[in-house]
Order: C-alpha cells, then sequence, then structure tokens
C-alpha cells in the first residue's frame, strides 16, 4: 500500500499497516508552531466525521519549514493530543522537500494540485488525499482548510 | 573568528547569504522565490542542498537576521 509502506509512528514503531489499508487517507505535514496550527482543529473534526466511513488523517510532524516543528516526538504528540485533541495518527518526523526528502513524498509531490502545479510542498499544512486503492487522487495547498468544501468532496467521492 | 548577526531587509538577500529563522536554526540561500504561496508581498528563501532542504518565508518590507562570518586575526 502506498501510505503504509516504511513508515514509522510519532512513538517510534512501525506504523501498523492496518491502520492505513483499505482507508481513505488525508496526507497532512504538520507544524506546531505555525500560522496554521489551528487547522488541526479542522482535521479532528475531518476524522470525527469519516472515520468510522474508512477515512484517516494522517499527520507528519515536519521541520522544513522555518524551523517550526522542532520538538522531540513526546512533545509534538503531546501538543497535538492536548491542545487539540488529535485522535489521528502521526508518523515520525519526517522531511518532505528536498534530496532527503521520504519515499512517501517522492510519490505524493509528483501529484499536481487543481491548479496543475506538482513538485515540492510549499508550507505547512498541504494535503493529498490517497484512495483506498492506493491511488493519490488530489493535492490541497496549505491554505485550503481541512473542512473546505472541495476537501470533503473529494473525501466523499472515494470512501470505501 | 566571530560571527556576527545583524538584521537586512528581506529585499536586500542574495543567494549564498546566511540567515536565521526566529526559530534559531540557519539557511544558506540557494534560491530565492519571488512569492510566497501566492502573495507577492513576500520572498521565500530556501537552502535546496546536500545538507538540508529549509524555507523561510519574510515579508518583502520586513527584516531578516543575516549571520556575517568576519575572520579576526
Amino acid at each position: 500500500m502506498v501510505v503504509a509502506d516504511g513508515l514509522t509512528g510519532i512513538d517510534g514503531r512501525r506504523i501498523d499497516p492496518s491502520v492505513l489499508d483499505g482507508k481513505a487517507v488525508l496526507v497532512v505535514n504538520v507544524a506546531s508552531q505555525c500560522g496554521l496550527t489551528p487547522q488541526y482543529e479542522g482535521l479532528e473534526r475531518l476524522q470525527e466525521r469519516y472515520g468510522a466511513a474508512g477515512f484517516t488523517v494522517l499527520g507528519v510532524p515536519c521541520n522544513q519549514f522555518a524551523g517550526q516543528e522542532p520538538g522531540t516526538p513526546e512533545e509534538i504528540q503531546q501538543f497535538c493530543s492536548t491542545t487539540y485533541g488529535a485522535s489521528f495518527p502521526l508518523t515520525e518526523k519526517l522531511e518532505v522537500n528536498g534530496r532527503h526528502g521520504h519515499p512517501l513524498y517522492e510519490r505524493l509531490t509528483a501529484v499536481p494540485d487543481a491548479d496543475g502545479r506538482a513538485g515540492e510542498v510549499d508550507w505547512n499544512f498541504e494535503k493529498f488525499l490517497i484512495s483506498p486503492a492506493g491511488e493519490i487522487v488530489a493535492r490541497f495547498r496549505p491554505v485550503v482548510e481541512p473542512e473546505d468544501a472541495q476537501v470533503t468532496r473529494a473525501i466523499e467521492r472515494v470512501l470505501p | 573568528m566571530t560571527v556576527a548577526s545583524v538584521t537586512v531587509k528581506a529585499t536586500a538577500v542574495q543567494l549564498g547569504d546566511r540567515l536565521r529563522a526566529r526559530s534559531g536554526a540557519e539557511l544558506t540561500v540557494t534560491r530565492i522565490d519571488e512569492e510566497f504561496m501566492g502573495r507577492a508581498n513576500m520572498r521565500a528563501f530556501v537552502e535546496d542542498s546536500e545538507k538540508q532542504w529549509f524555507k523561510m518565508p519574510a515579508l518583502r518590507d520586513g527584516d531578516v537576521e543575516f549571520r556575517r562570518d568576519d575572520a579576526v586575526d
């Protein structure tokens, strides 16, 4: 499966493929000290709204954007759960851009957004939607809110 | 060798300059994007090197922290 292969969770353990396999997955690079960090609220609401229908958010902490995710895994996990009540899984801190970018992001960033632009992740909270079959079906830039109609429509189209 | 830190206008930053983000992280500018997420009033400074990929945006008329290495005999 395109998402779970080789992914380690924020707790340092391999992410159980059953957490992601067969689900629609919204992959989001997150950061705790960004102006967009309140998007965690919308992401958690998506998780609550669609989680039982075969959907999950997958948060990917990343410190490549102005160093806005500097914390340890424990600090990141604590911040997400206590500040925003985030219940969705987080990976370990990853690089999403550059020559040391994670293989998952090599695949994700090959997909264009609605304007036809592929390539680098622009900033924190860029979103990629992966279908249950493992196809990358949509890309939303950071300014698109998690609960924007274009995101929810795309999720509803690919729910299993 | 002493390292001085000064602020410069974002518009004055050039390729090769060494900058420090508010987080304390540093980058050597290898690319300058003349807008940031569609905002023409911002520039984004990127280090895309073997060492790291790092991006730091700044308001065009704002200041950024600039690291200058001064050799001292």
